[in-house]
């Protein structure tokens, strides 16, 4: 610490002596494409709202033009695919989710970002791409590699992390002290707690995700990694209905049947929203909340939350996952795009965006000073992530299919009560194997 | 026969509730746009909550909700008036000759009106994109146009039925070409019938949203497709999906209270006299 | 008097030219693509032909056949509970009062309104913890209800939607029709001492057999087509409790990017809609009024 603080102060000293040149050759960098428009597919999501907020500070400083197209998830994934197709298309810039990464590198539709952090004209050389959180990137911009999404040899940067998150537990402080609670480490103690609030406080116990389809997926998995299971295993077998995943599955539904009114078709907003309005006294999800608990405008419990670690199963596995932000092969200012990546994505900017209500993306802004005191949870959040897992869910081409069309409707059938458990997940293992082996998988 | 003032009570109040019965969703539209956003999340029986313009502000002012009436009316306008000028000439020709094909045209457009739009919507997205129309608001229109005229041309055929051929024939005597019978007898004969299909039409090139969801970008959306916008995984912002829905609900309640007759008229003729 | 052959092509052409480019084509064109596997964001060109591949793998996924079944039920639920109330209704207020105009128009109103916007105001009511229907509910005293992430509550749900949207223009209709029951029919029974009940079922509705017949096809075939309501108020959900055909097909073009399996099972819903069509053809076939 002390040492990366000594390189980082001369740094910082050495920078800022060079300040007037490197704001020269800032200049160079930009100048060229100064009146360009960038167009940049964004989602409906709190990190890019935030973002848009920065936005007009990126044409102050540079004169590139940019033109935002928000769009729900689900429809921008279908715009993407429809813009990155023909031959020149509308976007430039554009947001994914990291459970596209594999199949838009697989269809040539994102261009590989080596060429342009290398190339001088371009390249900010203080930009420091260590400091980025590293599972984030490994997460959100590495294909190519081991099991095709995880860092190791053949993997090469397509996107980089902008929106990224992982998961914690945040809790209701004056519940837990109103009655005595003690915040759970273990799903053991997790699980006890759930009907402990249920009965004495009377609200939700956790506020979850249970939609059919992605969402129930997401919610299943958050508990399956911490109890040590997974859905493949090395060879590409099914192996979530072991009982890890049966185990997993219980869980949720004790889950919903502790949870407030409505949960088991719950999206991840709906998630948010009751544990935002008081409907429920713990939330298990995204690090991207803790932009939204202190807002007066969407949150009724502004003050009154805790954060804590993911409890652990037989492991500690927390989620790794979000957003990034990839350049389009066919895009017509890609060097543009590339720009505004570099800079939404920079030190200063990462910090701005974090003030203003996103979510960090490196390793300095989770420490600065001034942020920690608006985020505490910071503190969490940087502890959290070091059992980040990367392997959280096979990102492979067909893991969108998979969800949709197999496991999010057979786990949902669990959730409404329509199936066991064990019947849920046993059912899904033909449907899932056959999508495997359409796709190419020797299973 | 006099009736109880009882019987009349209890009619009067049937057709009250059903009133309520029928706007009550319509009024949730408006009068949630007109709540702050920490009020949408209170009691939803509370009546009485300050109003707020916010939602309609955000809604006017953020994203591009001028291109996207503009697109709207665009379409709107130009598709109804092609499908009533195209309409209206087939109809007529369907009703007053008889030609080869004529039973196979007519039993075509029949058919063709009950297609599910679910059904168009993959090839048209095909299609369209291989004819360089996809994105274009004429795209659109094409689509609008050749979707509504099966209902249009089937709708006015009724109503040419019900001009007497006589009446024709007598301005043909007195020297009219068939241009200007058209224009002198037919159509002021037929306007109810050309008023209530032109607000079908225009209500469902207002109104639609699949097709345009699919065939739409940033530059040419209309405005059902930027309400849909709103629904995210994030959840539903309700208070501006609310203002956008009362707005796009504007023009058909405009056309709805001014020409409810008309509508109506448009609706059963046909089935009722027939 | 004799006009020359080309002149009804002119009147007739455009149209058919329109309808038949761009109405007709896509249709067609729905059966050619169920041959070929295409995904989304691949060019055309490198679509691969499968023959009748997708069209077997649609025939053999049970969840076509479940979809299929939603549908069904959802149509047969909704129309006869829109014919049901729309005539009794009719029979109930057919006679005129003051302020008819007014609520005529009022009635009118659910069906004028934008299908997206309906749903999203149903959505907003249905709401397991912030909606109108559970608020009433609680009113009188019954727990809250979790409409949409019930399997069967969200299927009464989007029938509650449909039933209100529709069930006005059944009710106009049958007024109309009722309006147009010659009098003096009824004042006959009436004489030959039928009380309300016969007078009712064996005069009234079956002089409007017929209207009654054409509604009853008009909206059996327009339940196909609902496709706005559902994708706003429960996109199939939960499970695939409400995926309708139409919404199924939706989803496997684009969010499964699927393109020509979906186009496979477009197919059938034509086929079924087709039938429907058919029979409505022959129960009156507006053709039929000439000679």
């Amino acid at each position: 610490m002390k040492r990366r603080d000594f390189v980082t102060k001369t740094s910082a000293t050495v920078f800022g002596a060079s300040l007037p040149l490197s704001g020269i050759r800032a200049q160079n960098r930009y100048s060229r494409y100064a009146g360009q428009t960038v167009t940049f597919s964004v989602p409906a999501h709190p990190h890019y709202d935030a973002m848009m907020k920065i936005l007009p500070d990126f044409t102050r400083e540079t004169g590139i033009k940019v033109e935002t197209d928000r769009l729900a998830m689900g429809r921008m994934k279908e715009k993407q695919l429809l813009e990155m197709a023909k031959p020149q298309g509308d976007y430039d810039l554009g947001c994914y989710v990291v459970m596209w990464k594999g199949e838009y590198v697989a269809k040539n539709l994102i261009r590989p970002l080596d060429p342009f952090l290398q190339n001088p004209a371009l390249a900010d050389p203080a930009y420091d791409i260590k400091d980025i959180i590293p599972v984030y990137l490994e997460n959100l911009g590495l294909v190519g590699g081991p099991k095709g999404y995880l860092a190791g040899p053949g993997a090469r940067l397509y996107g980089l992390p902008y929106g990224a998150e992982t998961s914690v537990l945040a809790y209701r402080k004056d519940i837990f002290a109103r009655h005595g609670l003690k915040v759970p480490e273990n799903y053991a103690e997790f699980a006890q707690l759930l009907r402990v609030i249920k009965d004495k406080e009377g609200i939700g116990a956790l506020a979850s995700r249970g939609q059919a389809g992605h969402q129930a997926v997401h919610a299943w998995l958050l508990h399956l990694n911490p109890l040590g299971g997974s859905v493949f295993d090395d060879e590409w077998r099914v192996r979530f209905n072991d009982k890890a995943g049966v185990q997993a599955l219980k869980f949720l539904q004790e889950v919903v049947a502790t949870g407030p009114a409505g949960i088991a078709g719950y999206g991840q907003g709906e998630s948010n929203t009751a544990f935002l309005q008081g409907q429920a006294a713990m939330y298990l999800d995204s690090t991207s909340l803790a932009g939204l608990v202190n807002d007066p405008a969407k949150s009724r419990i502004v003050g009154k939350v805790s954060w804590a670690l993911h409890p652990m199963g037989t492991r500690r596995a927390s989620q790794s996952g979000g957003l990034g932000l990839a350049i389009a092969r066919n895009a017509k200012n890609a060097d543009a795009g590339f720009l505004l990546m570099q800079w939404l994505t920079s030190k200063a900017q990462d910090k701005a965006v974090t003030r203003a209500g996103g979510a960090p993306t490196r390793n300095s802004t989770l420490a600065d000073t001034d942020l920690v005191r608006q985020y505490p949870e910071f503190i969490t959040f940087k502890e959290a992530l070091k059992y980040s897992n990367p392997d959280w869910r096979p990102i492979i081409a067909v893991w969108d299919k998979i969800n949709v069309q197999a496991l999010g409707v057979g786990i949902s059938e669990a959730l409404t009560g329509k199936k066991t458990a064990e019947a849920a997940l046993n059912d899904l293992v033909a449907p899932v194997t056959q999508i495997m082996r359409e796709a190419g998988y020797k299973v | 026969m006099k009736r109880s003032p009882l019987l009349a009570a209890a009619h009067y109040a049937m057709l009250v509730g059903l009133a309520v019965l029928c706007i009550a969703p319509i009024a949730v539209i408006f009068a949630t746009s007109l709540r702050q956003q920490v009020d949408i999340f209170a009691e939803p029986l509370n009546f009485i909550f300050t109003p707020t313009l916010e939602n309609y502000r955000a809604v006017l002012q953020e994203d591009k909700f001028d291109r996207y009436l503009y697109n709207s009316l665009f379409v709107g306008l130009i598709s109804t008036a092609a499908t009533l000028v195209l309409g209206c000439m087939a109809a007529y020709g369907l009703a007053r000759f008889r030609f080869p094909g004529r039973r196979t045209l007519a039993y075509t457009t029949l058919l063709l009106r009950t297609v599910p739009l679910a059904v168009m919507a993959i090839p048209v997205f095909l299609i369209w994109n291989e004819w360089h129309l996809v994105n274009s608001l004429w795209g659109l229109i094409l689509l609008y146009v050749a979707v509504n005229l099966p209902f249009t041309i089937w709708l006015l055929y009724g109503f040419v039925l019900q001009v007497p051929v006589e009446l024709e024939e007598a301005a043909a005597i007195d020297g009219c070409g068939p241009l200007r019978v058209f224009t002198k007898v037919l159509l002021p004969l037929m306007a109810p019938g050309l008023a209530a299909a032109s607000i079908f039409t225009f209500r469902i090139a207002w109104n639609e949203f699949i097709l345009a969801l699919v065939l739409t970008d940033r530059h040419s959306r209309t405005l059902p497709v930027a309400a849909s916008l709103f629904v995210t995984d994030m959840g539903v912002d309700w208070g501006r999906v609310m203002a956008m829905g009362s707005l796009i609900a504007i023009p058909p309640l405009i056309f709805t209270f001014v020409a409810a007759r008309q509508i109506i008229t448009g609706l059963t003729a046909g089935a009722v006299k027939g | 008097m004799r006009t020359p052959s080309w002149v009804p092509i002119l009147y007739v052409g455009p149209a058919a030219a329109i309808m038949a480019a761009a109405c007709l084509y896509p249709v067609i064109s729905a059966l050619q693509l169920g041959l070929y596997d295409w995904s989304m964001g691949t060019p055309w060109s490198a679509a691969r032909w499968v023959g009748l591949d997708a069209f077997a793998a649609a025939f053999s996924n049970p969840r076509v056949w479940s979809s299929l079944w939603t549908t069904l039920l959802f149509a047969g639920v909704c129309v006869t509970a829109e014919m049901l109330l729309g005539i009794a209704l009719a029979l109930a207020l057919e006679r005129p009062v003051r302020g008819t105009a007014v609520f005529r128009t009022l009635f009118i109103l659910p069906m004028m309104i934008a299908p997206i916007a309906v749903g999203l105001a149903w959505r907003y009511m249905f709401d397991a913890q912030f909606g109108l229907i559970n608020a009433v509910l609680g009113l009188l005293r019954i727990a809250p209800m979790t409409w949409l992430a019930d399997p069967t509550l969200a299927f009464a749900a989007i029938v509650i939607a449909d039933v209100w949207q529709w069930t006005p223009f059944v009710f106009i209709m049958m007024v109309a029709a009722l309006a147009n029951v010659d009098s003096a029919v009824i004042e006959a029974s009436r004489i030959d001492g039928a009380n309300w009940w016969q007078m009712t079922t064996l005069v009234k509705l079956p002089m409007i057999a017929h209207v009654i017949a054409i509604t009853l096809m008009m909206r059996l075939v327009d339940a196909f087509r609902v496709l706005e309501v559902i994708y706003v108020l429960t996109f199939g959900g939960p499970g695939d409790s409400t995926e309708i055909l139409a919404l199924h097909i939706y989803k496997t073009a684009f969010v499964g990017q699927q393109l020509g399996v979906a186009a496979a099972i477009s197919v059938l819903l034509l086929v079924v809609v087709a039938a429907l069509s058919w029979i409505a053809l022959r129960i009156s076939n507006p053709l039929d009024n000439e000679k």
